[in-house]
């Protein structure tokens, strides 16, 4: 009788005789009816057919051996190709932890992925995979047999949907798991050292085995699978069969084995491209910084080179004015009151003064360009000023006080540039006037600063006409009075100090400036 | 009467610090230039001499060291179109420092104040 899949035995006799008659009734009844009549031949073909039945189930064994082994093949083969297109470390390990814990894959109950940090010193827990229950356990693989998905599709589900509730239900049992490396008695290390898988059985009794760990894991046998790469210890991986207790076998061991080389390789290289990509950025912000920096210099020698060029015709244009004023002055000393041309001698007078006063503050600009920064005394600075501008407050009937406060810090400031700004603030000549002429300094001690506020009650001007004065070259009309308070602010802005000036129309100007007290505020 | 050398390459500007200083009653005699300096100091007494900070390829600073050096009786005022100069601690070596302008008000009162220091100061030697 030939049965379903057996059509070739059809079409060949031999095959049909070889496959089929040793099974056959008539014949077994024609072999005992040999028997019976001592035919000769009744031994021969009984052991005939004993030895073809042996060789048959022999075969079925090598051909079950075989698919199996093929079926191995196939799923390192998706396995590796899985992992050598993946770069992404959290995948690789989704991957690997899936791949051993999948039916189709290792089909082990659960597992749990270790991995050195050199660093440290030690093998720490960092993620693990499996049902808690059999229910779980079942509901698990149920739907893994339902959709039949291949290995990445496996992985990539597991990766989305329950990498992050994996790795809070097994939280507290990574953080346990963290050995040092140093501890060479521990079993995990031992097996990491010896580069071999080793099969834990007895858990609770085993001599190397630390009774914390087998009650951490909670089951009697378990499998270690250091995972090396290029001679480096990677990491660990720990598996069981804590649902089925299915025994585990030499042959899960060696196929475990030859699986771990691909994951230590896939790990290392997830584990160097995040490296790679961390250096690469900070390669990248590097770049990026040393490109501002570039820039900054280039700015810096256009700006240098504007303040040469700016510096220099000032002082070619300082001398030749100089002469004009200084002969205009002598002339106009000497001529008597009635002189019609004293009116234009006056003029000249007049108009080189402002320009010498042009002159001073463009200098003054270019020399804005180059801060020279070191420590202070803020009381140092006030005073010096105070000093400088006495006389002419003075002539002028104003009146100023100073209040200093208390242990004041030094400052981090370009001390020629902050007197500067003082003695403009001070004695700047904005319209407005009105009677109280009284200005007001104090100090005090801010967050990481010193606070200086001058209160000037003599100017009376609104906040946006103050505003106004305090853009450079505004309005040309006003250089040589109003660039002051410009530059002032240029200055400081440069030195990356807040300055705030405050105008009211009838209480007068308030400046405040945050002196920075330390290097870092600088910008 | 006290006699100043003036010292300036500009020859307007020399003129200018005669006529103004001649009119406030001093002795003035100039130089264009380092060398010719040296030369009008040669065998002469001055009671202050008036620098340039710039002497076309000279530096005035250099010049002022030389002074100090061989002649530290007699004060020196530096004249400059450089306010940032009074910062330069080789230009704190001179007796006074004022910023060139066509009013010569304040070279005036710098040097009547450095010549009443030095008036004083022999006085108490």
């Amino acid at each position: 009788m030939v049965g379903v899949g057996d059509e070739e035995l059809l079409v060949s006799k031999r095959q049909r005789r070889l496959e089929k008659c040793g099974e056959c009734p008539k014949f077994a009844s024609d072999l005992k009816q040999l028997h019976a009549e001592d035919n000769p031949l009744a031994p021969l073909l009984s052991e005939l057919l004993s030895e073809n039945h042996r060789q048959k189930t022999q075969i079925q064994s090598l051909v079950s051996f075989l698919d199996n082994k093929t079926l191995e093949m196939r799923f390192l083969h998706e396995l590796g190709s899985v992992l050598q297109s993946s770069v992404d470390l959290e995948e690789v390990l989704s991957v690997a932890l899936t791949a051993i814990t999948a039916g189709k894959g290792f089909g082990m109950n659960r597992a749990f992925l270790l991995l050195c940090d050199r660093e440290a010193g030690i093998l720490k827990g960092y993620l693990g995979i499996g049902p808690s229950s059999l229910n779980e356990a079942s509901q698990v693989w149920d739907e893994i047999v339902q959709n039949d998905m291949d290995l990445q599709t496996l992985s990539q589900n597991f990766r989305v949907n329950k990498l992050s509730s994996e790795r809070a239900k097994f939280h507290d049992v990574l953080e346990q798991l963290t050995i040092p490396l140093a501890n060479k008695d521990h079993i995990v290390i031992k097996a990491l050292d010896g580069r071999h898988p080793i099969m834990v059985q007895g858990a609770f009794q085993h001599p190397d085995v630390p009774p914390e760990l087998a009650r951490l894991l909670g089951v009697d046998t378990f499998l270690l699978m250091p995972l090396i790469s290029r001679n480096r210890r990677i990491g660990m991986i720990i598996a069981d069969n804590c649902i089925t207790n299915r025994v585990i076998t030499e042959e899960d061991m060696h196929s475990l084995e030859t699986f771990g080389f691909p994951v230590a390789f896939a790990i290392e290289r997830a584990s160097l491209y995040d490296k790679l990509q961390v250096e690469l950025s900070r390669v990248t912000e590097a770049g990026k910084k040393l490109k501002e920096q570039q820039e900054l210099i280039v700015r810096m020698e256009n700006m240098a080179l504007v303040g040469r060029i700016t510096s220099s015709i000032a002082h070619s244009v300082r001398n030749p004015l100089m002469i004009i004023g200084g002969f205009a002055r002598s002339m106009l000393k000497n001529s008597p009151a009635s002189d019609p041309k004293r009116t234009f001698i006056e003029s000249i007078v007049a108009e080189t003064h402002q320009l010498e006063g042009v002159l001073d503050e463009i200098l003054n600009y270019s020399d804005s360009l180059y801060p020279t920064r070191d420590f202070w005394d803020v009381n140092q600075l006030v005073e010096a000023t105070l000093r400088d501008t006495a006389d002419i407050l003075t002539s002028l009937g104003y009146a100023t006080n100073y209040s200093s406060g208390h242990d004041l810090p030094p400052v981090y400031i370009d001390f020629k540039q902050l007197s500067y700004c003082l003695r403009t603030l001070l004695q700047n000549d904005l319209n407005g006037i009105g009677t109280d002429l009284s200005i007001s300094i104090s100090s005090q001690t801010g967050e990481d600063c010193v606070i200086i506020r001058i209160e000037d009650r003599s100017r009376h001007i609104s906040q946006s006409e103050l505003d106004h004065l305090l853009v450079p070259f505004s309005e040309t009309h006003d250089l040589g009075t109003g660039l002051g308070l410009a530059l002032c602010k240029t200055m400081l802005e440069k030195q990356g100090i807040p300055f705030v000036a405050q105008a009211d129309e009838q209480n007068g100007i308030r400046y405040t400036i945050s002196l920075p007290t330390s290097k870092e505020e600088q910008p | 009467m006290s006699r100043l050398l003036v010292v300036d390459d500009e020859a307007n500007i020399r003129l200018l610090y005669a006529e103004e200083l001649k009119d406030e009653g001093y002795d003035v005699v100039t130089a264009g230039s380092s060398a010719e300096a040296a030369e009008k100091l040669q065998g002469s007494t001055f009671d202050l001499a008036v620098l340039d900070i710039k002497l076309k390829n000279e530096s005035g600073i250099d010049l002022l060291q030389k002074l100090v050096k061989e002649r530290h009786e007699m004060p020196v005022i530096l004249c400059s179109a450089f306010s940032c100069y009074k910062d330069d601690f080789s230009a704190w070596l001179a007796d006074g420092y004022v910023v060139k302008s066509g009013d010569l008000t304040e070279l005036k009162q710098e040097i009547a104040r450095v010549l009443a220091k030095k008036a004083q100061k022999v006085k108490s030697a």
